[in-house]
């Protein structure tokens, strides 16, 4: 039965219709028109749907929306309103993503693992975007932009 | 490919409201806690509730608690809670170890332990790490609660003890007071998010005695008594971890499947039980590689 | 040469921002507002099968279904070297997973209900479902009609066979070099299909507006193939070329998988069946497993010998190639394979057969490599036991004999600049090869991998490039052309060109995505070409430019074209230090004079590219006497790899790749392809593979079961060197390097693997489980 849910998305608290066998994804990009969380394999496998919920990264895939009434949503269109954070400016240095298609997903794991532990090492960056599928570049320039700015917030 | 099938959705916010949903619709409900198992098998078609009642409104579910001697975990207690207890690394260290391995951070996130083993697939990473802790999962259905020992809680493939009007309220583990050392030994593809080609647990206790559990070569999550009985409480000398590994066919029956060859999860076996059983001795003793390393 | 300002920088991707903040949009991030419907197809689930009948009315009747359509309503066939597929099976399905009818309705889980109501009719037919099956005496015929399809005329397919297209090529006397040789080696190799899981999958949205007038919004490689493709399936409607319009966004990754034209026109023809509402097709993660390209399987039988001396002296080469269900792009990678399967090496005798054979599995077709990793794999195998043979170091075996300019190749025509023998030195030395590691444990062994690579664009040979270019008033830049930019770096690579050329910084450039209405032609974006091909359209285009620009300061100020240059976005003059011109301004409103009268207007060019030197027309018993291919890139890389021998885990502790560029355009993307290009081709041997049942179906059409690496999955450390020997045809000497990466990983680690342990798998993937069994095989 149709519902109405009301989520905080980016900042802003949005109320919208949704059936109960919709996901997360789908309303997110096909009701509130925001399309940086992808569609790449529906089944939690490929983390482009990643957004974060209440702060934590989650598979919007494997979430249903009425599920989120109530919580926040973040997606990477959240976090760069004011322009790009110091650690997106860091993957666009680095020429981090070719493609692109998981760069929102892998924008949002990096930032939640420096929300959590800003001093990581590269296994833990590596642990923290491993649910985050890359078939371009080889995630290299992914792991060495984030790590330099931990260097750079360490006074590395 | 959205979910096609058509379906209600509650919300209950207490343990009652629930059961109530679960008796009205029977076979035709589904409770839902982090749901990674739950939405993509209505994807997929495999599973159409006709309601999903949503449990992660009931306060008594959420939650967990450590101490030494018990550690309880309410139903809705996800893998990234475990991973990021300092108490349950401090007193039951082999469920952080097992935490760590399943599925990828943003999984991890949303997914349950009590979801993990309702599942129930051969390869659930929570069954054998359970089994060695001989926990219990509490259930709670029209009849009133009743505490379920692991051991019987897996009756095959996706199948376990849980009657069709109950749910999980809690998963709780003895875990033994004083100082224990134990290993999770998980064997799968890559080092990346992957499901156990085969596991093996090992619980290494104060009395010298050790608690096996193999995942993924059997119909469900298996304890080995026989290789417990060999080990008693002897010193796990070379021999004798030897005489162990000779042992593990006559506790499992690995299949091939698309994961791997019956062949390498034979072969593969033997070699996880020694690794299992040296690095838990090694962290009985106080030593061996931090709790969390891989052991292939 | 001049020094170069902006070419060989590594500046940041002028796509870097938008990519990183979310605001690309890709095909299935456009909104077609409410009126938007959707397809669902309905797919067979039978490798071979004759339909019988079809029952859509179930289907149609659901509320919310707007049209149910099967192959009867649009019975074309299409394809692109060859016309073999039928945009929905008519008569006969011939993969699990082909399209028999589709639903198109008001909502996505409408349509996805009501396509399980259409009832569909089979009459089994046993399925081929290897190359052996299809090649046997009597084998069923996949495609009755094979000999009459239309197709190029360097296909060669055999009359009432499932051989699609037999490639031969001869070189000297092969029984003449095995006689001279005192070492020949012979043996078979196999390397299974793989998929190319872009993280993008496909999608298409079509519109067929009431004016007559079809628009695809596709996630292409190829909008103006695309184009093409549809014109010529769709003339029996009367649609022409200018009444079809494929604009493509970026995607979200290629691989090749997104080339030519695979579900897309499926999106045509339901926009032509829904006339005036937009309809938008999108595959699932199955589904982009199962039905669009994948790479082919090959069963490679190979001989080779050498004299003591370390010379090869002959190769014979037989390839089956496992093409699949149709092979109108598949066909021309057995064809690409079938000229260059020497690898770069100097071969005086040479007999290659590569055979396109039909099977009931999902259609082959081009992916990364285009046939070259798989055929290297058994050939750089088979080269380093042949030198183990001889006693001699496999780096130096190769050395020996590596190809240099001006070698015959294999089809007579001859070897282009090539800085082979610097880059086998640089990876050689990258790895310490010669130098024994200590592995970090017990029961582990560490061990080297050394192979080499080559590749050619394969491409038709008046494959053409071109691009408009225009000026803004402030000075700025917009580059119209119609390559695709898949994360290479196309669109970076191509503003730096220009920038070169125009004395512009590259971030003042705008390069656009594909429009056929209104972006200059590119044939596809494959065969790594495009910063090659387009490369040299674009540098025409500013020169052109630039030209203008001369010209109007010439008739306005009377300065020599000849004394006049570009420099930090002014025109200057090497007669008259003083005179500067900016650029701003200039380039939109011209030089004002003194009668206030202006000279100028806006700064414009063209430019257009295509090999005019190539030819596909040679001897179809030799393949001597064309030159069908433009250039190769050639590379070295080398590999430490430790292992466990209990386990077969396998660790690469460090792999280096050098590969000769010509000009690196922008070094830190080069190193981009070199280091992503590696670990695609790693999981290819360490980890992925499709596997197919006893029934044709795909088991593994998901990422839980086809394992594509995770962060947790690198190499430990990559080397990446750029070795440049110009290309004397490319833009500043550029040739390409998107496909090449890849090509050397396979083998490189099969000789680690034999160098570590003593043993010679032969059969992709070498997973750690195979490793294991290896060793306990050898044990008893």
């Amino acid at each position: 039965m149709r519902r109405t849910i009301t989520l905080n998305v980016n900042g802003e608290s949005r109320s919208v219709d949704v059936e109960p066998n919709d996901t997360l994804l789908e309303v997110i990009r096909e009701k509130l028109g925001i399309k940086s969380p992808k569609i790449g394999c529906e089944r939690g496998d490929c983390g482009s749907c990643t957004v974060l919920l209440d702060g934590r990264t989650v598979r919007s895939c494997l979430i249903l929306a009425v599920e989120a009434e109530g919580h926040e949503v973040v997606t990477v269109e959240g976090l760069s309103s004011d322009g790009p954070t110091e650690l997106q400016q860091s993957f666009i240095d680095h020429n981090s993503f070719q493609c692109g298609f998981c760069a929102p997903g892998i924008v949002l794991s990096a930032t939640e693992l420096l929300e959590r532990n800003p001093n990581p090492d590269e296994g833990d960056v590596r642990e923290a975007i491993a649910g985050n599928l890359c078939r371009c570049t080889g995630y290299e320039p992914i792991v060495k932009a984030v790590m330099d700015v931990v260097e750079r917030k360490a006074g590395k | 490919m959205p979910i096609a099938h058509e379906l209600e959705y509650a919300r209950p916010e207490t343990i009652e409201e629930a059961l109530g949903l679960l008796e009205k619709h029977g076979s035709g409900a589904r409770p839902l806690a982090g749901g990674t198992d739950v939405v993509p098998a209505m994807r997929d078609g495999n599973l159409t509730p006709e309601i999903v009642i949503d449990l992660k409104a009931i306060p008594g579910l959420a939650g967990f608690t450590c101490d030494a001697g018990l550690v309880r975990l309410g139903a809705l207690t996800t893998f990234t809670d475990i991973i990021e207890s300092a108490a349950v690394l401090e007193h039951a260290p082999l469920l952080h170890e097992m935490a760590v391995t399943v599925a990828s951070l943003g999984v991890r996130n949303r997914a349950t332990v009590a979801g993990n083993i309702c599942s129930a697939v051969p390869s659930c990473d929570s069954g054998t790490i359970l089994l060695v802790y001989d926990a219990s999962v509490h259930v709670v259905g029209p009849g009133g609660e009743r505490a379920i020992p692991i051991a019987d809680w897996f009756t095959g493939p996706k199948r376990t003890a849980l009657g069709e009007a109950e749910i999980v309220t809690s998963v709780t583990l003895p875990v033994p007071s004083d100082w224990h050392g134990g290993a999770y030994v998980k064997l799968g593809r890559y080092g990346g998010e992957d499901l156990a080609q085969a596991s093996v647990a090992v619980l290494a206790l104060s009395d010298g005695s050790c608690r096996v559990a193999f995942g993924a070569v059997a119909a469900t999550p298996v304890r080995a008594p026989k290789i417990e009985a060999l080990l008693g409480s002897a010193d796990l000398t070379d021999a004798l971890i030897e005489d162990a590994k000779k042992l593990v066919s006559e506790e499992t029956s690995p299949i091939a499947d698309i994961r791997a060859s019956r062949e390498y999860r034979e072969h593969m076996l033997p070699v996880m039980l020694e690794r299992g059983l040296r690095a838990a001795a090694r962290r009985r003793a106080g030593g061996g590689p931090a709790y969390g390393t891989r052991h292939i | 040469m001049p020094e170069l300002k902006y070419v060989g920088t590594s500046t940041t991707r002028i796509d870097g921002a938008e990519k990183v903040t979310g605001a690309t949009r890709y095909v299935d991030d456009l909104d077609f507002g409410p009126d938007l419907l959707h397809a669902v197809v309905v797919e067979s689930p039978y490798a071979h099968a004759r339909i019988t009948a079809i029952d859509k009315s179930a289907a149609e009747a659901v509320p919310g279904v707007v049209k149910v359509i099967t192959g009867q309503d649009f019975p074309y066939r299409f394809g692109l070297y060859m016309k073999d597929r039928y945009v929905l099976a008519l008569d006969r399905v011939r993969f699990v997973g082909e399209q028999v009818a589709a639903v198109i309705a008001r909502d996505p889980k409408i349509a996805q209900r009501a396509a399980k109501l259409v009832e569909v009719t089979y009459e089994e037919l046993p399925p081929i479902l290897d190359q052996a099956a299809s090649v046997c005496d009597g084998a069923d015929l996949v495609h009755p009609g094979l000999y009459d399809y239309e197709r190029v005329p360097w296909f060669f397919p055999k009359k009432d066979t499932n051989i699609a297209h037999w490639r031969k090529t001869r070189k000297g006397d092969v029984e003449k070099g095995f006689e001279e040789a005192d070492v020949v080696l012979e043996d078979t190799y196999t390397v299974p299909r793989y998929a190319h899981c872009a993280i993008e999958p496909h999608v298409a949205v079509g519109l067929f507006d009431q004016s007559g007038r079809l628009t695809l919004w596709t996630a292409s490689q190829s909008p103006h193939t695309q184009r093409n493709v549809f014109a010529e399936t769709l003339a029996p409607l009367g649609l022409s070329h200018k009444d079809i319009r494929v604009i493509s966004p970026l995607i979200g990754g290629g691989f090749g998988g997104k080339a030519g034209v695979t579900m897309e026109v499926l999106a045509a023809v339901f926009a032509i069946a829904v006339k005036g509402h937009p309809v938008k097709l999108r595959w699932t993660r199955e589904q982009e497993f199962g039905n669009t390209y994948q790479r082919q399987g090959l069963h490679a039988e190979l001989k080779m010998g050498a004299t003591s001396d370390g010379t090869i002296t002959a190769i014979e080469y037989t390839m089956h190639w496992d093409a699949g269900a149709y092979v109108e792009y598949g066909a021309n990678v057995v064809n690409a394979v079938g000229l260059s399967a020497t690898g770069p090496y100097r071969i005086p005798n040479v007999k290659i057969d590569s055979l396109c054979l039909y099977t009931n599995l999902p259609p082959g077709g081009p992916y990364r490599g285009f046939g070259y990793s798989e055929f290297h794999f058994g050939l750089e195998s088979h080269i380093n036991r042949l030198a183990a043979k001889l006693g001699i170091d496999p780096v130096e075996f190769r050395r020996k004999n590596a190809i240099v300019e001006g070698d015959t190749l294999a089809y007579g025509a001859s070897m282009n600049p090539s800085g082979l023998i610097e880059a086998i030195d640089k990876a050689a030395e990258a790895v310490e090869w010669g130098k024994a590691h200590e592995p970090s444990g017990p029961g582990k062994v560490v061990g080297k991998g050394f192979s080499l690579m080559w590749k050619a664009p394969a491409m038709p040979p008046n494959a053409g490039s071109a691009a408009f270019l225009k000026f803004s008033e402030d000075g700025s830049i917009n580059i119209s052309v119609s390559g695709m930019e898949m994360g290479q770096g196309y669109l970076t690579a191509i503003a730096q060109i220009a920038a070169e050329v125009l004395s512009i910084p590259p971030e003042k450039i705008r390069v656009e995505t594909p429009d056929t209405d209104r972006n200059a032609y590119e044939w596809q974006t494959v065969g790594s070409h495009v910063t090659w091909g387009c490369g040299n359209a674009v540098r025409d285009a500013a020169i052109e430019a630039r030209d203008r620009m001369f010209d109007t300061v010439h008739r306005a100020l009377g300065y020599e074209v000849d004394d006049l240059y570009l420099e930090d976005e002014k025109v200057k003059c090497r007669t008259a230090p003083e005179f500067e011109l900016p650029l701003p301004g200039f380039v939109i409103y011209g030089i004002q004079m003194e009668d206030g009268t202006f000279r100028g207007g806006p700064v414009m060019g063209s430019g257009a590219f295509m090999p005019e030197f190539s030819s596909a027309l040679s001897d179809p018993e030799t393949s001597q006497g064309g030159h069908p291919n433009v250039h190769y890139t050639v590379g070295a890389a080398g590999t430490i790899l430790e292992i466990d021998k209990q386990t077969g885990k396998m660790e690469i502790l460090k792999t280096a790749l050098a590969v000769d560029v010509g000009q690196a355009i922008n070094p830190d993307l080069v190193k981009g392809q070199i280091v992503g290009g590696l670990l695609q081709g790693f999981a290819t041997v360490l980890y992925e593979d499709m596997r197919f049942d006893e029934h044709g179906r795909l088991l593994n059409p998901n990422f839980t079961d086809y394992k594509i690496p995770t962060a947790l999955d690198a190499p430990r450390e990559v080397v990446p060197i750029i070795v440049e020997t110009a290309q004397p045809d490319g833009p500043f000497g550029a040739r390409g390097v998107g496909e090449h990466t890849m090509i050397p990983a396979a083998p490189m680690i099969a000789n680690a693997v034999a160098d570590a342990l003593g043993v010679r798998l032969k059969s992709m993937p070498i997973t750690a489980e195979k490793v294991a069994l290896a060793v306990e095989a050898e044990k008893e």
